[in-house]
């Protein structure tokens, strides 16, 4: 990148257990309420903006290009235009780097950046049968038609296509998101042990951090039932008190038979909105402002779908490329946790030198990754992972965790359905 | 003058009323015989297949008749020949040999209205400023020029009743839903709509179809109007408790004339339409009428100075008042940032937002839709961030001068230059409040009454330093948000308090000295205010009205003294409805006097009603003569004004000074005199009513 890309700053709301708290606001409201707090709180003047970008992936029928629908709520003015970007569960990533392009591009100068999801509110829909079945009772003239079309009704038209399912299936493959996590765990022998001690390991770190208040430095507060006066400043899906034993109770999911990926060591199923103020570095030196941090470089790449976990290897073995980094020059690793098996079958490939020089063109191994500062606050598996903002929220994260432990680089990556690869360099100052 | 340009083409006339030097179009005495002068002629031609009645002003078809003739109006025989001859010459648009529409896009008023009753069909715009009505009985008139009988054949008697009593102003869509009106029509699309329309009326068939939808009367109209006027008249005596005599004149009309056909039906009008309009409650509601339109208007300040701009808003404090603002500022569609202690206070308030929006969709004056849309411009939060960019902050924190100080010692440090800091005080004076801040000039008092979503005053107080220009920004704001400002003078307690705690302490001396509550009360309401004065006190909060005395006491001194028994209230943890204990014991919306209270009244003493209002009245029109006096207000009808919006003094007695007027100064000057023999130096009369008395001036001039 010719220049790095500051961001201002960051915020976002908690994340909330799908159907929980946060299921009676839409991906719209979570947006432009996280994007108009974060707005008044770096203080630039609305009008400045020269757009709103949003990742979402469900992207809800009601609000179409829900980034416009966000910035006109939030409090921007009809002038400033917005538009929604969508790269699966990089979403909240793409947002930020579609921004970067632009800037770097000459395009514009202020950008509000961002990721909404809201999977509590991905709707079920009619199947294939029924839609059929309305169509020809719209076109049928006589009411004796009518009842003919009727009368072949029958109860499985009824069975609904479960959207949030569908969402989370790859149309090549056919395989669920699940599938290709137990795809990695046979590739790499990772065991269902393993999968939940890794799981119960990300629970203990969010667990110390919610209560060392670490997330709450990235979350403004929201109230989610206002006649009520009911308010929400923390993520709800961390377990305190997560064992072995409970997780060990769980039944696969994905493979019910032989399966080792259950609900409990996947990440969950989550509610949330996050966003970020982007500028060149110049510009920010321009008008005066500390970036929280920077984004020096970032890079997508694409692999095989049934594989997609792996997708951090191959998008970081490019960045390194890149940028001349190294692994061990990182401080800081954020890698999202999707599953547990397709976090440690990133160690693998990470490490391993043959799966270099067979998938990813290199002739030496990727470099292992130091677990003292790996996912230090737990990740998705905690958390949760509202799938169009996780992006964002990991650049926030890693950027304040970097600050907090005084250190300078850090590496963002995440695995993206359909079988792609983000990563990011981040730096703080 | 000349009001009206006729023109002819191919068969189609049109009369174009565009009065001479006027944004509006009225209905004046000499506008009236202009239109008879046309009318007349027009009566005897031949190339006419239609005539258009249109207006040239922009958003006004006709505002009405001329008020000030009304308000001219002494003579209860003169006044039945002017509306009488009105009648006779709208009469005659029915009577002209040929068809008649009334093109309406913009405001139909009144007489207005009743003009356009006259024609036989009527088109309607979707524009927003397109409003249809009746205001009449709001100035304690009734519709005169045959409104009351052309609209009864038009839609029937119930909707007719219903729409004159609540003197409800329609739109278009309305207006034809009601078989008002023929066709309601896009504003843009309307000269080809006139069109299409004028050619469907030229033809029979067409015509019908026209014709067949208006109103059909229905069996409870034909046999049981009875019942309609039976529940009209309970519900006008639930609202006004018989105190507004037009909604009953109304009522009564409807009944004489039930049966009666047209032309005697309309005398009938015109004799109540006489009646009421020479009454003093007429008078008095016609003077309001003006003193409110001219409140509207006054800038207060050089007309040349400008507000500035105002996008973002904050609200510091998150108590009923702080709720109430950040609830007005978001139902204006502006930014509003709420600042409170804590996220748990923020979410309690929101309780109430939330609540105060509910009732309003019930009454489905707002989708759920736009409620949520309105509620997005909140945002809250529990430190001083996100201030950067706020134009405009009113403060609404605890009546305590540090806790208040240090709030604009914090918002100076982060705010803009151009921002304003409001105090929602209700006592404290606002230049003692500024003086340590380094921008007094951009601080100012903008005092809300509870509940702000109701009440419809704002006291808007300067200090010694305030500018002009946050004069001019926070009465626009003020205004913008739908409340009538007062700009009054910087003292304890300002206007409206000064001049009511002085009577809410006279009634709790009244009990002291044996009084019966609910007699009390009684006589009160029955006087015209909303609520008795005990029944106030709990709804306010006994510690909240005790606070607000005792800054009063120590800037006034003896004449303003506690009455001993309100801190005993406080002591025995009395504090009002908060805490369902005070005067009254409240049980949701059941009360009973508290039987607690018999241990602080050693005797009984039964007081005379009349007694009982003017020793109360005569408190707060002695004091509201020193406001007067010492400037805090500019003159008695602002000062009227405020009592009424900020209190409910009832509107048809004119206000505080109009009833101190009526009574006579002389009268109320001897009262005080006797009063302060009997009851102390506190009844002593300030120096303007005793040189009124001398002089024997009133407050209101001619």
């Amino acid at each position: 990148m010719k220049e790095r890309i500051a961001i201002i700053d960051g915020l976002r709301t908690p994340i909330g257990k799908a159907s929980g708290k946060l299921k009676n606001l839409q991906a719209e409201s979570l947006g432009s309420f996280v994007v108009s707090e974060l707005a008044l709180r770096v203080g630039i003047d609305f009008e400045s903006y020269d757009e709103v970008i949003i990742g979402n992936v469900a992207q809800p029928g009601h609000a179409a290009n829900i980034a416009r629908v966000i910035a006109l709520k939030a409090g921007f003015s009809e002038k400033i235009p917005a538009y929604t970007v969508h790269r699966n569960c990089a979403s909240g990533m793409e947002a930020i780097t579609s921004a970067s392009e632009k800037i770097l591009a000459g395009r514009g100068e202020i950008y509000m950046a961002g990721g909404v999801e809201s999977m509590s509110n991905i709707p079920l829909m009619f199947n294939k049968k029924m839609s059929a079945l309305f169509e020809a009772f719209f076109h049928s003239k006589s009411s004796l038609e009518k009842l003919k079309t009727l009368s072949s009704f029958t109860p499985s038209h009824l069975k609904p296509i479960i959207g949030l399912m569908q969402g989370l299936t790859d149309p090549l493959s056919g395989l669920m998101m699940g599938s290709t996590a137990e795809i990695l765990a046979q590739d790499f022998g990772i065991s269902r042990k393993e999968q939940d001690e890794y799981a119960l390991l990300s629970h203990q770190k969010a667990e110390t951090a919610q209560k060392n208040n670490i997330f709450s430095k990235e979350i403004a507060p929201i109230i989610y039932d206002a006649s009520k006066g009911l308010m929400m400043s923390d993520d709800d899906g961390i377990r305190y008190g997560q064992s072995m034993a409970k997780l060990s109770k769980l039944k696969a999911f994905f493979d019910k038979k032989n399966g080792t990926v259950t609900a409990a060591n996947s990440s969950q199923i989550s509610d949330a909105a996050a966003a970020v103020v982007l500028m060149s570095e110049s510009k920010a030196k321009e008008m005066g402002l500390t970036p929280l941090g920077y984004l020096r470089e970032y890079t997508y790449a694409g692999l095989d779908p049934a594989r997609m976990g792996l997708g951090p290897a191959y998008s970081t073995a490019k960045l390194l490329e890149m940028s001349k980094v190294t692994m061990n020059d990182f401080e800081l690793i954020e890698l999202n946790e999707a599953f547990a098996s397709q976090v440690l079958a990133n160690f693998a490939a990470f490490e391993s030198k043959k799966y270099a020089n067979q998938h990813l063109g290199r002739t030496e191994a990727l470099g292992s990754i130091d677990t003292n500062i790996f996912n230090v606050n737990g990740g998705s598996i905690a958390l949760g992972h509202p799938v169009g903002m996780t992006g964002t929220r990991l650049v926030i994260h890693t950027l304040k965790e970097l600050r907090r432990r005084d250190k300078n680089l850090g590496l963002a990556t995440l695995c993206i359905g359909g079988g792609q690869g983000a990563s990011m360099i981040l730096e703080v100052e | 003058m000349k009001a009206f340009n006729l023109s002819i083409k191919n068969k189609i006339a049109t009369l174009l009323f565009d009065m001479e030097n006027s944004n509006v179009n009225i209905l004046s005495i000499e506008v009236m015989k202009e239109l008879e002068g046309i009318l007349d002629k027009l009566k005897t031609a031949k190339d006419i297949d239609v005539l258009l009645f249109k207006s040239a002003k922009k958003d006004i078809f006709i505002a009405g008749a001329d008020i000030s003739e009304i308000k001219a109006l002494q003579d209860e025989d003169v006044s039945y020949e002017v509306v009488r001859s009105g009648q006779i010459i709208l009469r005659k648009i029915a009577l002209l040999p040929f068809f008649t529409v009334a093109v309406i896009d913009g405001a139909c008023l009144g007489g207005g209205f009743e003009l356009a009753l006259n024609c036989n069909y009527r088109i309607a715009t979707e524009n927003k400023k397109t409003k249809i009505g009746l205001p009449e009985v709001n100035l304690g008139i009734l519709p005169g020029f045959g409104g009351t009988q052309n609209l009864k054949y038009l839609i029937g008697k119930q909707k007719s009743i219903e729409l004159i009593l609540g003197a409800k102003l329609i739109n278009g869509k309305k207006a034809q839903k009601l078989k008002i009106v023929d066709a309601c029509v896009p504003e843009g699309y309307l000269d080809f709509k006139v069109k299409s329309f004028v050619k469907d009326i030229l033809d029979k068939n067409t015509r019908k179809k026209i014709d067949g939808r208006r109103y059909k009367e229905n069996l409870l109209e034909r046999f049981a109007p009875k019942l309609i006027y039976y529940f009209a008249q309970k519900a006008v005596i639930k609202k006004t408790k018989g105190k507004y005599p037009a909604a009953l004149e109304v009522i009564k009309l409807f009944k004489e004339t039930d049966k009666l056909p047209i032309n005697e039906a309309l005398s009938f009008e015109a004799f109540a339409f006489a009646r009421l309009c020479v009454s003093d409650i007429s008078k008095n509601l016609i003077s309001l009428y003006y003193a409110s339109e001219r409140l509207k208007h006054d800038t207060f300040v050089d007309k040349g100075i400008k507000a500035l701009p105002i996008i973002q808003t904050s609200v510091i404090g998150s108590g009923v008042m702080g709720g109430g603002i950040v609830w007005l500022f978001s139902n204006m569609d502006r930014a509003v940032r709420l600042k409170a202690r804590s996220y748990e206070s923020i979410a309690a308030s929101f309780k109430h937002i939330s609540a105060s929006y509910n009732a309003i969709r019930k009454r489905k004056r707002l989708t759920s839709r736009e409620v949520e849309h309105k509620m997005d411009h909140i945002s809250y939060t529990d430190s001083y961030n996100g201030f950067g960019n706020m134009d405009f902050v009113v403060e609404a924190v605890v009546e305590d001068k540090e806790t208040k100080q240090k709030v604009y010692k914090d918002l100076e440090n982060l705010i803009k230059e151009s921002c304003i800091i409001a105090s929602n005080t209700s006592s404290l004076s606002i230049t003692m409040l500024s003086e340590n801040m380094k921008h007094p000039e951009r601080f100012i008092g903008m005092h809300f009454f509870n509940p702000v979503s109701r009440m419809p005053l704002v006291e808007i107080i300067a200090g010694k330093q305030t500018s002009d220009e946050t004069i001019a920004t926070t009465l626009k704001l003020a205004r913008d948000a739908g409340k009538t400002a007062v700009l009054v003078g910087d003292c304890a307690g300002f206007l409206v308090n000064r001049i009511l705690l002085p009577y809410i302490n006279e009634c709790a001396r009244l009990f002291e000295e044996g009084g019966s509550i609910e007699q009390i009360d009684k006589t009160i309401e029955d006087f015209g205010m909303p609520m008795g004065p005990f029944i106030l006190a709990d709804e306010v909060g006994l510690d909240v009205g005790y606070k607000v005395s005792k800054v009063l006491e120590e800037s006034y001194g003896k004449r303003m003294e506690v009455a001993p028994i309100l801190s005993k209230l406080i002591d025995m943890k009395l504090l009002g409805k908060k805490n369902k204990k005070g005067f009254y014991l409240h049980n949701g919306k059941e009360k009973i006097v508290n039987p607690s209270l018999k241990s602080l009244q050693f005797v009984h003493k039964k007081f005379d009603n009349d007694e009982i209002i003017d020793r109360t009245m005569l408190i707060m029109i002695n004091e509201a003569a020193r406001t007067l006096e010492e400037g805090i207000v500019e003159n008695a009808s602002d000062l009227d004004m405020a009592m009424i919006m900020g209190t409910g003094f009832p509107p048809f007695r004119g206000g505080l000074l109009k009833y101190a007027d009526t009574m006579g100064i002389e009268k109320v000057h001897l009262s005080l005199l006797h009063f302060e023999e009997k009851y102390g130096k506190r009844y002593a009369s300030s120096e303007l009513i005793v040189s009124m008395a001398q002089n024997k001036e009133t407050f209101y001039k001619g």
